[in-house]
């Protein structure tokens, strides 16, 4: 399972360069210089949203809100059957002899039915997607990096000329340069 | 383009870095609790007892020892569950609405709103539950496959629609609690020291590395659920509505009720808010995070909210009159001049008159008068369900089956009791989570348009 899957932590990583910024002006342009010099970034972690970030780095946009709509239907579906279930075909209540069949008072039940899937079936694969699982150990660059740091993780891959992006970082603002090998990390 | 803003009035003063939000909201997590902390939860832990004490009674002796009779079927248990299910609807309503009309100055309430939220729909469920009398078959209330016949549950009563809508609510609202939290859970997870806090702050922040694709996947989730529980918020007080409106008694049965419950709802869940962010700015020293400003915008809301439901006070009795209805009019004039006078008049006065206040700058900048008036709100409140339920119902049809009704000493008990249960879990949230959105707050630092 992905989020189990310990060759995906960081720590496991051969070679990454950190950036680390306190200033999100500056570490928006740092993440453009590097795009546009054509380095592939593994990701940047900040300790609030910086908005425009996720598109400057090429992340996809989150199929969320589908994933929203197909849980909502889902539940939707399942609410009516339920409903048509129990009311018309199980056991047909005799109210004023009005025929049994679909009327406004099913609609507050199959409306909260969908809100509930929505949500939950939303929130869990946020939860999945995001490799977020109660108890799962945090995979951290920098423990300020929930706090006041914003960190830029480059991994070393071939092709990739580690002088050049550490001189990006440079002359972009970066407080800090690091080198992190196996877990290590030494400050250049 | 994003630029600084040379208009708005900052949202966090006193020049706050990111390093200092953290460090201030997280400061009662990370120290000993304070002098005033201790006292609170003290009392509050006093006033969980009394709820203990009335709700053994009342399982061990049995319903008869409150005052319901025949004739007030609902008594101080459904004011009491309507009183705090209101509360709780206002909380989700106003962490969802203001975040789709992208206000952000509700980024410092928005924490302890939803927290509220949570504890008040706790509160609220402990008097519908304990109604049923026997609690231990409450699950009946669910449409579960039963031993006794192919019975399933009644799809046309408002009554279950509840069951579904609060049920419903409670877990979403959870759920977006819970998500809106764990950005910050990590946060105290790397600040602080002992193994034990480390190990639960830990758990709960799911492995959380403020991961860019994280945050962006974070926004839209809740930018979808707070899409999704506005409406929720207006279903379920709707509901709520009906539990009244759709029955045939004279002073429920309008169709006002809907939008005037709603309304009546944000108007007592922004007092609620407002009486406890203004004691918690001033224990917990946030007042460079909940400023005069975010206090002015509450007083704001809390006399249009009030003014809404003063009107629906007013239309109510302009129907009765023009309806030639000659039961709903009794109703109406029993409310203002029957033997329950005194709490017609208190809710009027509370809830339409003394917001008016509002209108002065001094009444809306003015944190001490703003408790007080906040007080007021909750009261008024209160009283307005009070006065719907019990006068509508103390004098039916058959003048032969008229009562006065008045709240036993274990009804009293219970309801000061959820005070307790509430206060309680808001204690312990203010101790061991942060009351204010630490990630989002320093979002709006740089003051950005």
């Amino acid at each position: 399972m992905g989020i189990l899957d310990k060759n995906l932590s960081l720590r496991n990583r051969n070679k990454m360069l950190i950036g680390v910024w306190e200033d999100e002006d500056k570490l928006i342009e740092a993440t453009d210089a590097m795009v546009h010099s054509g380095v592939h970034i593994h990701d940047i972690y900040t300790p609030y949203p910086v908005h425009g970030l996720d598109r400057i780095i090429g992340a996809r946009r989150s199929r969320l809100a589908r994933v929203a709509f197909l849980c909502g239907l889902t539940g939707f579906i399942l609410m009516t059957t339920m409903i048509w279930y129990m009311y018309v075909l199980d056991w047909p209540v005799n109210v004023g002899n009005k025929p049994v069949r679909f009327t406004p008072s099913w609609i507050p039940v199959m409306f909260e039915g969908t809100v509930l899937c929505t949500a939950y079936g939303m929130g869990f694969f946020f939860f999945w997607r995001s490799r977020l699982l109660l108890g799962v150990k945090n995979d951290l660059l920098d423990e300020r990096q929930t706090d006041d740091r914003m960190i830029m993780a480059i991994e070393c891959n071939e092709g990739v000329n580690e002088a050049d992006v550490l001189n990006i970082m440079k002359s972009n603002g970066a407080v800090e340069c690091r080198e992190m090998s196996h877990g290590v990390q030494t400050t250049i | 383009m994003i630029h600084d803003s040379l208009i708005r009035e900052r949202l966090v003063t006193g020049d706050k870095t990111a390093a200092d939000v953290t460090r201030d909201i997280a400061r009662p997590i990370l120290n000993q609790p304070t002098k005033a902390w201790k006292i609170g939860f003290t009392l509050s832990l006093i006033f969980l007892g009394i709820f203990g004490i009335s709700l053994f009674y009342t399982l061990w002796t049995g319903i008869g020892v409150w005052n319901i009779n025949k004739t007030v079927m609902w008594g101080w248990d459904i004011t009491n569950f309507v009183f705090w299910v209101g509360i709780g609807h206002a909380g989700t309503l106003i962490s969802a609405v203001l975040l789709l009309f992208r206000q952000k100055w509700r980024m410092s309430i928005n924490r302890s709103a939803e927290a509220m939220t949570i504890f008040a729909v706790v509160c609220a469920a402990m008097f519908p539950v304990f109604h049923m009398g026997r609690v231990w078959v409450g699950y009946w209330a669910l449409p579960l496959p039963n031993a006794f016949g192919s019975l399933w549950v009644n799809f046309n009563s408002p009554l279950l629609w509840d069951v579904f809508a609060i049920s419903t609510y409670f877990s979403v609202s959870l759920l977006f609690w819970y998500i809106g939290l764990i950005p910050d859970i990590a946060t105290i997870r790397d600040k602080v020291k002992t193994k034990t806090a480390k190990f639960w702050y830990g758990f709960f922040s799911m492995g959380w590395t403020g991961s860019t694709r994280t945050w962006a996947r974070y926004e839209l989730i809740s930018l979808i659920l707070a899409g999704l529980s506005t409406p929720l918020v207006l279903s379920v007080h709707t509901i709520v509505s009906t539990d009244f409106a759709t029955s045939v008694v004279p002073g429920w049965h309008t169709t006002i009720f809907p939008p005037y419950f709603v309304a009546g709802a944000i108007f007592s869940g922004f007092g609620m808010v407002a009486t406890l962010l203004v004691v918690a700015r001033k224990v917990m020293n946030y007042e460079n995070y909940i400023t005069i400003g975010h206090l002015e915008a509450m007083t704001k809301i809390i006399m249009v909210t009030g003014s809404i439901v003063g009107i629906a006070y007013l239309t109510e009795f302009f129907i009765a009159w023009y309806s030639g209805n000659e039961y709903e009019q009794y109703a109406f004039s029993n409310r203002a001049f029957g033997p329950y006078w005194w709490a017609y008049w208190s809710m009027m006065s509370c809830n339409l008159l003394a917001p008016q206040v509002f209108w002065f700058k001094w009444a809306r900048t003015t944190p001490w008068f703003i408790f007080t008036m906040s007080i007021v709100v909750n009261v008024g409140m209160w009283f307005e369900r009070f006065v719907i339920i019990v006068t509508s119902l103390h004098r039916d049809y058959l003048p032969s089956s008229w009562v006065m009704y008045s709240g036993s000493l274990t009804e009293i008990g219970l309801f000061l009791g959820t005070f307790g249960i509430f206060f309680t879990c808001f204690f312990l949230f203010a101790k061991y989570m942060p009351v204010i959105n630490m990630a989002e707050i320093k979002s709006i630092l740089r003051n950005r348009e």
